[in-house]
């Protein structure tokens, strides 16, 4: 246990000295305030008219400018970007291990590669539960600026709910992330991972087997076709489960076994 | 006997690649131990091995008698190491990153951090960033790290890398210091021949994934050993004129390592004058470990 609260101690370090989490942050914030000016435009139809395409793509988007619209917004936008962004945030924690060559550093300790593995699982999650969590914080901040109409206790407990619930499903599937990181050697390969899943979510949500496929489970959970009752079931939870575990223990199985000959 | 380091038919394969085949080290404990080949030669493999970081083909690696691997695992809280270039994480200060190696070892006192930068003269980078190092200090930061929590064995490809001669001269006596007063076992990689020279206790040569020779002590003293070699125009003569010392046949020469000859060869010169046979070469030379190694790897 000793060596695992070390271990936590070395990757937050490594995490607060970085730019990343900054970036990160900033980045995923552009989505509450995208939000904003969807709702701003929304709410004034001169204006909207006035800007053309944009009036056009907020309408598809929302709707109607109210608290369930915006929120909406957010968990599709939390959906399709965290995806991507923790995604980034996994393939940093991982991949800079073999980009800066430290690897070889973090092999022979009497620490075990476990404990490392697991201990960069940890901050990875709590890092992306937290930014998710300031973009929460930050769409309130903007809804109130805006001034919404609709809001009510029931809706903001209902919508971080499924906010956090995508989050929670999005998470465990970064395990294929920081295996391919691994494997890799760098940040390459995920990246390319990240651009083939995102295409297979969306073909397999238009192909209407999106509850089968782990990858699209997360944004059907938010909402992003329909209400989720009617696209999720059990088999989905439970296949986003197991591809996660697959996920854990093949990026074990890599740090445990695999020649680290560079 | 126990060994410090002992690797049992060791070998590796990538592929059709044979990177290392049936080697056999044994390093004693309190032993500085000179692991010389050519680029692409298997050192760095060798090291690799020795520290779990690839699986052996065939063979084992016992460090401090614990069977290295499955999984890595092994004797790592007393083995210390450096492989290749050293590497540290370039946002984070020199301090910093030396912390991250105290906290994985599970060392309580931060104060060792501070004695290690002292130890190795980077105390005064402590706060810069280690991506702004020069390569001296980063290859000192790599040293630190080895150093950190006092092992038994330190595992050391290419230490003197990137040091300029002051350095060099530093590092080697700190290793001799911490071979001869703690007993450290020092395996030291190294294509540099006079660094080796002058550190090991033995040497091991390694060439094409092989361990080709092993030069114990004796061996050693005398490839540092100098000898006078002559040639005259009658060399059967000029034995018999030099009876008094224990001449060495060369090929068209003659030699005498005695130090009454090595530390007065103008003793030798008059002898063979007087015996009307005077020399037509007379220079001090010796069989140096880079010929040696030469002749090896050719």
């Amino acid at each position: 246990m000793k060596n695992f609260a070390s271990a936590l101690w070395v990757e937050t370090l490594k995490m607060r000295r970085s730019k990343v989490p900054l970036f990160t942050a900033i980045g995923f914030s552009m989505a509450p305030l995208a939000g904003g000016l969807f709702m701003v435009i929304l709410k004034n139809p001169e204006a909207a008219r006035a800007m053309g395409l944009i009036s056009t793509k907020a309408q598809l988007l929302v709707g109607v400018a109210d608290w369930n619209a915006y929120f909406n917004f957010l968990a599709q936008a939390v959906a399709a970007g965290g995806m991507v962004l923790f995604s980034i945030i996994t393939t940093w924690v991982f991949g800079r291990e073999f980009s800066d060559r430290t690897v070889k550093e973090l092999l022979a300790l009497p620490t075990s590669r476990e404990i490392i593995v697991a201990a960069k699982f940890i901050v990875l999650s709590v890092w992306s539960i937290l930014i998710s969590a300031l973009i929460f914080a930050v769409g309130i901040a903007v809804g109130t600026l805006v001034v919404l109409p609709g809001w009510s206790g029931e809706l903001l407990g209902v919508s971080f709910v499924n906010i956090m619930g995508i989050v929670l499903l999005t998470l465990p599937l970064m395990s294929f992330v920081a295996l391919l990181a691994s494997m890799g050697r760098g940040y390459l390969p995920p990246f390319g991972w990240i651009i083939l899943i995102l295409f297979l979510a969306n073909l397999s949500v238009i192909l209407g087997w999106g509850d089968w496929f782990p990858w699209a489970i997360p944004g059907l959970f938010g909402g992003v076709a329909g209400p989720r009752a009617e696209l999720l079931g059990l088999h989905s939870y439970i296949i986003i489960f197991a591809a996660s575990i697959i996920g854990f223990a093949a990026t074990y199985y890599w740090w445990r076994n695999a020649d680290q000959a560079r | 006997m126990t060994y410090a380091i002992e690797t049992n038919n060791l070998s590796k394969f990538y592929g059709d690649v044979r990177a290392l085949h049936n080697v056999n080290l044994r390093v004693k404990r309190g032993e500085i131990y000179g692991f010389l080949g050519l680029n692409g030669a298997g050192k760095t493999t060798a090291i690799r091995a020795l520290l779990g970081m690839i699986r052996p083909s065939e063979g084992n690696v016992k460090v401090l008698n614990q069977v290295i691997g499955p999984h890595g695992s092994g004797p790592w809280a007393q083995v210390g190491h450096l492989v290749e270039s050293p590497a540290a994480y370039p946002d984070l200060s020199l301090r910093e990153n030396l912390e991250i190696s105290r906290r994985l070892h599970g060392i309580k006192n931060p104060k060792v951090v501070d004695d290690v930068m002292d130890k190795l003269s980077i105390a005064s980078y402590a706060d810069r960033k280690a991506g702004t190092l020069s390569s001296g200090n980063f290859q000192r930061l790599g040293l630190a790290r080895a150093l950190l929590h006092k092992p038994e064995v330190l595992i050391l490809d290419e230490p003197t890398n990137a040091l300029d001669p002051a350095g060099i001269v530093e590092i080697r006596e700190l290793l001799i210091s911490l071979a001869r007063e703690n007993g450290t076992t020092i395996f030291m990689s190294s294509h540099i021949l006079s660094e080796v020279d002058l550190l090991a206790d033995r040497i091991g040569i390694i060439h094409k994934g092989e361990l080709i020779e092993e030069l114990d002590a004796a061996r050693l003293e005398e490839l540092r050993a100098r000898q006078l070699v002559i040639c005259t125009r009658d060399l059967e003569k000029a034995n018999k004129a030099l009876s008094d010392f224990e001449v060495i046949s060369l090929d068209g020469r003659i030699a005498i390592k005695d130090s009454r000859a090595v530390e007065a060869p103008e003793t030798i010169a008059t002898i063979l004058v007087n015996a009307g046979i005077p020399p037509t070469h007379l220079a001090i030379e010796q069989e140096n470990l880079e010929e040696h190694f030469l002749r090896l790897t050719k």
